[in-house]
């Protein structure tokens, strides 16, 4: 049972730094050098140095161990170390556990990091056609034979019962997330469908991937890294920046969780695992829907981004198209996955920082609180970052 | 993100509007009036070439917004094939802009789907402003 | 995507940012009988100020009857490269033009176009090949008058590719991931039975096969054999990336069985762009290759 009391890790560390590497879709470098690169790039803009790093964490799919980065940054003893699993769903997990290592004097300065050429290199979107007959294999297995191979087409099981459920029309339900996500990244430089936005048209006729999935519901695939550092809050006002404060940071695992393949529990019309990370960062920030000022929620494809609304109460359930479509919230001002860059979510905590900062190139006013998700379809993770003060 | 939703206009497309478009364009590729030579290369039928399409975008913006219309760019994706004996049913959407510009976003379907996507940016003639 | 595909669009690439023509020629100065042809073609109104349609602006550079012209050795070369690698077949894309004034009869366009990028391999409906992207900036005297960005797919043709694919040994299905967990379900199916599990202590009905419930976490259970009733919970319409072992378009279903449980299977025995939600399926085994058999479901409305 997930708890259902604030949790003590709120407000007490901070998001000091971000930096990234430029995203393309072919680096013409290694992983590892893609994670150093970002790593250096957060240090700086902390105004701190390799040497002021005593802890590291990413995700269990980086092929760069954190001792591997670590011995290529420059950086020397580390007493804090941890990978998250589950794909993007590690996301705001790797913050989390930063948080905590800080919060409990574990570790003083955590980098957390994800680098990959996901599009030069192994990319997501071709699909797998073996596992090895492992719990996690087998899971996944009891679809490979029929055909049902790729992200894109899991999503579309669960989309499809979605849009029967609430009687909704897939263009016009999924259309105007992408849309959103595209008018972002047309005013995003580091986009690359900077200058690009795309109309519900465009949308509509895209062609099919997975019905009733779009091309354009789907994310892009990219080469990149994306790192972030982590102190405490306190010290955090002490360095070069503005500190985004993580005022609550929560892992999600719905009962009879899979990994992309939930299909064999309750109405496949939710994420349950959202819903667990959404409770937690409500009690503990004693924030409602209502008072966040920006949503960078995990969008690899459009129709989760509805059911994420829905689980965190910003609307109710088969609402959320209309919400989106109305522009109710800010919704990933960086342009999202689907039109910056897919960083496996870590790209969308960046972002989250800079509209503390007041950086953002589509800056929402006075952005103090700012909801970030990890990827869905999976066990995943959500923060709420907060202005300091 | 709405605009004007504009008329829809249906063009018969005919063996003739085909190569009939592809020579008034100078495009003389064969897939263009030769069917024999476009199932050689793989291809059911003659297709409609790119500049005739673009040009049917045209005339869709032209009709629509008034022939003294000024094209000032259009964008176009192609989409399925338009093969002849089927219909060009094109739609749009005008978002009108600053000082009578304006942009439509234009999609051409055929019965295999979209054949065109694009956007146009246009200035209205002067008697079109409202 | 293999060495050699890697190897060629490493030769390719050296083109871009290379010339594609430089000070072309339109064969004709703008003029009014072309004019009128083309409006007369494309049934569009002629322009009330007697000049040239925006969107004609392609054709002022094409070469005509003869054949393509004023072509730079670097883009004949690219193309050649592209045809000895079996990518003979070309198609137009993209399209995407700036008109920076009216041309007007008696205007003599003058144009320079550059090869800005030649794509990796890319595989589409039509075949395998890359996508070429050129840029033309059209003058008359000095003064630019236009821009005119042009995409083209140069490919094999996917018919030619698949006749030497199918010389070679057919693609499988990928194989059910078997431990000793699960291997009561597919010893189940060889024997042409579809076995659920039902819990001993709470008598929940359990699929996909674990060792233990998720209700009341009893590690007892008794397999049970399904009636082999059904209706279409969800469903997905497989079009792209294409694997070998399907033929896209394909419909995999998510069926929910009577007893309860649900399970990814295909539907069959309806076109897969008819099956829908709520439809009753019927399970049948099918021997879909050689050395495997699988469960499928039955469309049982007649659509």
């Amino acid at each position: 049972m997930s708890r259902s009391a604030p949790d003590r890790l709120g407000g007490r560390a901070a998001i000091a730094g971000i930096g990234a590497t430029k995203f393309s879709k072919d680096s013409g470098r290694s992983e590892l050098k893609l994670a150093v690169e970002a790593v250096h790039a957060a240090l700086d803009d902390a105004g701190l140095t390799p040497a002021d790093v005593d802890g590291m964490v990413s995700f269990t799919m980086d092929t760069s161990p954190e001792i591997t980065v670590a011995q290529a940054a420059g950086i020397g003893e580390l007493s804090f170390f941890s990978r998250i699993h589950y794909g993007g769903g590690a996301a705001c997990a790797t913050v989390q556990q930063a948080a905590m290592a800080v919060a409990t004097g574990i570790a003083e300065t955590v980098v957390v990091y994800r680098a990959f050429n996901e599009r030069s290199g192994r990319r997501f979107g071709s699909g797998v056609t073996r596992r090895e007959p492992s719990a996690e294999g087998v899971a996944l297995g009891w679809a490979l034979p029929y055909g049902l191979l790729t992200p894109a087409s899991w999503v579309a099981m669960a989309a499809q019962r979605y849009l029967h459920t609430y009687g909704l029309d897939a263009a016009e339900a999924l259309g105007p997330v992408a849309v959103t996500a595209r008018k972002h990244a047309a005013n995003n430089p580091n986009a690359y469908f900077y200058e690009r936005p795309i109309t519900l048209a465009e949308h509509a006729a895209s062609r099919w991937i997975a019905e009733p999935l779009r091309l354009l519901d789907c994310c892009q695939e990219t080469d990149g890294g994306q790192a972030l550092v982590i102190t405490s809050a306190e010290r955090a006002r002490d360095l070069r920046q503005k500190p985004a404060v993580i005022t609550a940071a929560a892992q999600g695992a719905g009962r009879a969780q899979e990994q992309m393949t939930s299909f064999y529990r309750d109405e496949l019309t939710g994420l349950p695992e959202m819903g667990v990370v959404a409770r937690q960062l409500w009690q503990t920030s004693g924030l409602a829907p209502g008072e966040v000022d920006v949503g960078i929620l995990y969008d690899h494809f459009t129709p989760f981004v509805l059911m994420q609304l829905e689980e965190f109460g910003f609307c109710g359930p088969g609402e959320a198209a209309a919400f989106v479509r109305e522009e109710r919230l800010p919704l990933n001002t960086h342009g999202g996955q689907l039109g910056e860059a897919y960083l496996h979510g870590m790209n969308g905590i960046a972002e989250g920082v800079r509209q503390l900062r007041g950086s953002s190139v589509n800056q929402v006013p006075d952005a103090a609180r700012v909801l970030v998700t990890a990827g869905t379809g999976v066990p995943t993770s959500g923060l709420l970052l907060g202005a300091d003060g | 993100m709405s605009g004007e939703t504009l008329p829809e206009l249906r063009i018969p497309v005919t063996r003739k509007l085909i190569v009939g478009g592809a020579i008034a364009t100078r495009d003389y590729q064969d897939v263009h009036h030769d069917a024999v030579a476009a199932k050689e290369r793989g291809s059911p039928d003659i297709f409609m070439n790119i500049l005739t399409t673009n040009g049917l975008v045209g005339r869709y913006v032209a009709e629509c917004l008034g022939p003294g219309t000024q094209v000032w760019a259009v964008k176009i994706r192609l989409g399925v094939p338009q093969y002849p004996d089927d219909e060009l049913v094109f739609t749009g959407e005008f978002t009108p802009g600053d000082d009578g510009t304006g942009q439509v976003s234009v999609v051409g379907r055929n019965r295999l789907g979209a054949h065109v996507t694009g956007t146009v940016t246009v200035v209205l003639a002067e008697e079109a402003r409202e | 995507m293999s060495q050699d595909d890697d190897a060629l669009h490493e030769r390719l690439k050296a083109y871009e940012g290379k010339s594609a023509g430089e000070g072309g020629r339109g064969p004709d100065p703008v003029n009014d009988p072309m004019i009128r042809h083309w409006c007369e073609a494309l049934g569009h109104p002629a322009p009330p100020d007697g000049s040239a349609p925006a969107t004609m602006l392609q054709v002022w550079t094409m070469a005509g009857y003869n054949g393509p012209t004023g072509r730079s050795e670097n883009y004949l070369e690219m193309f050649r490269l592209l045809d000895e690698a079996g990518c003979t077949s070309i198609v137009a894309t993209d399209c995407e033009q700036e008109y920076l004034r009216p041309l007007r009869p008696g205007d003599e366009l003058v144009y320079d176009s550059v090869i800005e990028t030649v794509s990796p391999r890319k595989t589409t409906k039509l075949g395998s090949g890359h996508f070429i992207t050129t840029r033309m900036e059209l003058r008359v005297g000095d003064e630019t008058v236009g821009t005119h960005r042009f995409r083209v797919f140069k490919y094999a043709p996917a018919k030619a590719r698949k006749s030497s694919e199918e010389a070679a040994t057919k693609a499988k299905r990928p194989r059910p991931v078997v431990n000793r967990d699960n291997a009561g379900f597919w010893e189940g199916v060889a024997d042409r039975k579809l076995l659920f599990q039902r819990c001993d202590g709470c008598r929940t009905a359990r699929f996909p096969w674990l060792p233990g419930c998720n209700s009341c976490g009893s590690q007892e259970w008794t397999a049970e054999e399904a009636s082999g009733d059904g209706t279409v919970y969800s469903y997905v319409v497989m079009h792209h990336p294409p694997f070998p072992a399907f033929d896209p378009p394909y419909a995999v279903g998510l069926i929910e069985l009577a007893e309860g449980v649900r399970m990814i299977c295909n539907v069959v025995g309806v076109p897969y762009d008819k099956v829908r939600i709520g439809m009753p399926v019927r399970l049948e085994f099918a021997e879909v290759e050689d050395d495997l058999v699988l469960p499928v479901f039955r469309a049982e409305e007649a659509v």
